[in-house]
């Protein structure tokens, strides 16, 4: 399936998924709903989302086999997913009391929600089943990588590190995301933009941050 | 009339004399000072490319967190139509849009930077949005009153109807598919509910994470799904070739006969923008675009469009900059977010103890008013600061990518630390970052499903209310009239949006 190659609505269905794709993502959403099927045997009372558990794999072994053709893949796994999520939220709100007379338990709303949201995004999966749509873009690795280490890197640096370094290092991590990286320019602005923000943060705005390691 | 003049000059008073000694004996006025900062650095970050207004919004949240409220929101407002004003300035300069809002703002401006005439185009985009945002402004405190008196005889029930209606609207009126949009609503709602319940403090959907126990911050799906998402799909994209006007702008001023052609323009700009930025949804987007192919439809020639027609800058920059005003009406007498900088708005004002609606007028009357006579402030400030600032925004420009990013990255988690201090709030942000990243890739636009997040504590407490009122009766919503009436109109408003027909003109609209 080559990217950027749209399909015109009023076009022929030439260029629908490859089997490849339809697998890789089919077997993907079979694997999920069987997983929140076993999670569904840990709750009580779980029969709406274990039907739509077991429904969701049904759905994913028939994309992966082919049996249903995944027409516009974004759709398609798009609402999948939301189905999924709805399903899990479902399974996590099978504990709350629900209706206790007039006035509504602290799991009516959740539910009510879910199950609507679950009604929605099967109406997107069945779409992306019965129209056609551009496939999914590629995703590029190295860039979001980077900057998700980085984040996470801040995370968990800024608490036994300080500001300081971790500033520092998150915007080194992060500066590799780039493929134009440049060392002498990149520590240099990594030492500015440090300097800044613990101006801005610690100076101009008085938050109590701890700049430096704490060795104790 | 003189009511309003009263309240404006209250608002005036709340903006001016709220001195505070601060450096010596000489008093300073802090919420001009606020409002200062606000549009300065949102210009700032609005020039800069890859960063859009909601982007901009999130990621500059935290620092107003520790100021006092009123001075808070005047800020705010101030990053937003400075961020506003800064995307014009790179639309007419480099032909990047900075904003949704200023795309057809490239299609004349940046022929007459192109024809050596940068400096009165961006001179007209501010004369024009400084125009629109007097008159607009005018019109939020003509309207808050009125609007205001209604909105306090709501009861639960209306109230959960018209907060249907609102994101009904705000769906149909964005782009993208509508079906998808209803679904990122109910996820956003979804994910309100994560935490305690309200009423009985029950733990709901937390998987007995402690860090759930509290919900999940708005701040930190905020900066992800518009801050950090925005970033990495900023990096996938190939790196552009910027066009930047190299030649030096000369001449800020318009000419006469600049000023002749574009003040019917900046006049029809103004009205369009004013009534369309009431509606919710992209109201400020659909403005500009509406306003450019008015004025191309009377225009005597319209073949000058799209190669330097003032009147084709005049008229979207007023229409943008009078529908962002008028955009605050829906939020401040109804305590409704239109759209998704209005729902950063609603985060910002809960996190500072003040729930959005009806009441904040009647309560809160200095920082309902200050708000308002800070817009018009901020506007007037816009204009004098930028003008002789265009040298320095377009030096900002150079900065390349590479080292943009990176900075970004770091000033959001230090923001999103600064909130609490959990380094735990940073890993949900880099989690929402992933979610935002997919959703994009999957065509689902973010904006609505913060919208349902941002009311969906409010939504659920009306619904609960109601419910508890009518005795467990759901039709309470269809026979109180002025809540049938309401769901009537978000009903027709989705048939409508689905009929083939309006789902092409629809999708014409935002092709264009």
């Amino acid at each position: 399936m080559s990217a950027g190659e749209y399909p015109s609505p009023t076009g022929t269905r030439g260029s629908s998924p490859g089997p490849a794709h339809s697998v890789a993502g089919g077997s993907t959403v079979a694997v999920l709903g069987l997983a929140l099927l076993w999670y569904s045997f840990f709750v009580p009372s779980p029969m709406v989302p274990r039907v739509i558990a077991v429904l969701l794999t049904l759905l994913g072994v028939g994309a992966a086999t082919g049996r249903i053709p995944v027409r516009s893949p974004r759709d398609f796994y798009g609402g999948a997913v939301l189905v999924m999520l709805s399903t899990l939220a479902l399974l996590a709100c099978a504990e709350l009391p629900g209706q206790r007379g007039f006035a509504f338990g602290p799991g009516t709303a959740p539910r009510l929600f879910s199950i609507i949201l679950a009604a929605l995004g099967a109406a997107v999966a069945v779409g992306g089943v019965f129209t056609e749509g551009p496939p999914i873009e590629r995703y590029k690795i190295r860039g979001p990588a980077l900057v998700i280490i980085a984040i996470l890197g801040f995370a968990a640096m800024v608490r036994p590190l300080g500001l300081v370094p971790t500033t520092f290092l998150a915007f080194m991590i992060s500066i590799f995301g780039s493929t134009e990286m440049r060392w002498v320019e990149s520590l240099i602005a990594a030492a500015l933009m440090t300097l800044g923000c613990v101006l801005l943060f610690v100076y101009l705005l008085a938050l109590p941050f701890q700049l430096w390691p704490r060795f104790s | 009339m003189s009511e309003l003049l009263s309240h404006l000059a209250q608002g005036m008073g709340v903006v001016f004399l709220h001195a505070v000694q601060w450096l010596g004996p000489v008093p300073i006025p802090m919420n001009v000072v606020f409002c200062l900062l606000g549009a300065l650095v949102g210009t700032l970050v609005g020039v800069l490319p890859g960063i859009g207004t909601v982007a901009t919004i999130a990621m500059l949240l935290p620092i107003t967190f520790g100021l006092p409220p009123v001075g808070a929101l005047i800020m705010l407002a101030g990053i937003y139509y400075g961020a506003q004003y800064g995307g014009s300035t790179t639309s007419v300069l480099v032909n990047i849009p900075g904003e949704a809002t200023s795309v057809v703002t490239c299609l004349d401006g940046h022929q007459m930077a192109r024809q050596g005439r940068a400096g009165p185009a961006l001179a007209i985009a501010a004369m024009g949005s400084f125009f629109a945002g007097c008159v607009s402004t005018v019109l939020v405190a003509a309207l808050g009153a009125p609007l205001t008196s209604i909105a306090l005889l709501f009861g639960p029930a209306e109230y959960f109807s018209l907060m249907v209606l609102g994101l009904i609207f705000a769906v149909v009126l964005a782009k993208g598919s509508v079906l998808k949009a209803v679904a990122m609503v109910l996820t956003g709602l979804l994910l309100s509910m994560v935490g305690s319940d309200l009423e009985t403090g029950a733990g709901r959907m937390t998987f007995d994470i402690a860090e759930l126990a509290d919900g999940i911050g708005f701040a930190n799906i905020a900066m992800g799904v518009f801050g950090y998402a925005e970033i990495i799909r900023n990096l996938e994209l190939p790196a552009e070739s910027r066009d930047i006007v190299k030649a030096k702008i000369t001449g800020l001023m318009p000419t006469r006969k600049d000023l002749i052609d574009s003040s019917g323009a900046i006049a029809r700009g103004t009205v369009l923008g004013s009534i369309l930025g009431i509606l919710p949804g992209g109201g400020a987007v659909i403005a500009s675009f509406a306003a450019y192919t008015f004025e191309k439809r009377i225009a005597k020639d319209p073949s000058r469009f799209g190669n330097g027609a003032i009147e084709g800058v005049a008229a979207p920059e007023s229409a943008n900059n009078a529908a962002a005003q008028t955009s605050f009406i829906p939020l401040l007498t109804l305590g409704i977010p239109p759209n998704a900088v209005m729902a950063l708005m609603v985060g910002a004002m809960t996190i500072h103890g003040i729930v959005p609606g009806p009441q904040v007028m009647t309560k809160q009357p200095e920082l309902f008013w200050g708000m308002i006579a800070s817009m018009w402030i901020g506007n007037l400030m816009l204009v004098i600061i930028n003008l002789p600032l265009v040298g320095v925004w377009v030096s900002l420009l150079r900065v390349p990518y590479r080292l943009l990013y990176p900075s970004i990255v770091v000033f959001c988690c230090i923001g999103i630390y600064s909130i609490n201090n959990y380094p735990t709030d940073v890993v949900i942000s880099a989690i929402f970052g992933v979610i935002g990243f997919w959703l994009v890739k999957h065509d689902f636009e973010p904006a609505p499903m913060l919208l349902g997040f941002v009311l969906g504590p409010l939504m659920e407490e009306n619904l609960r209310r109601a419910m508890l009122i009518a005795r467990g009766d759901a039709t309470v919503f269809l026979t109180r009239p002025i809540s049938a009436v309401l769901l009537a109109v978000a009903m027709g408003l989705l048939v409508i949006a689905a009929l083939p027909k309006m789902r092409r003109r629809r999708d014409e609209v935002f092709v264009e």
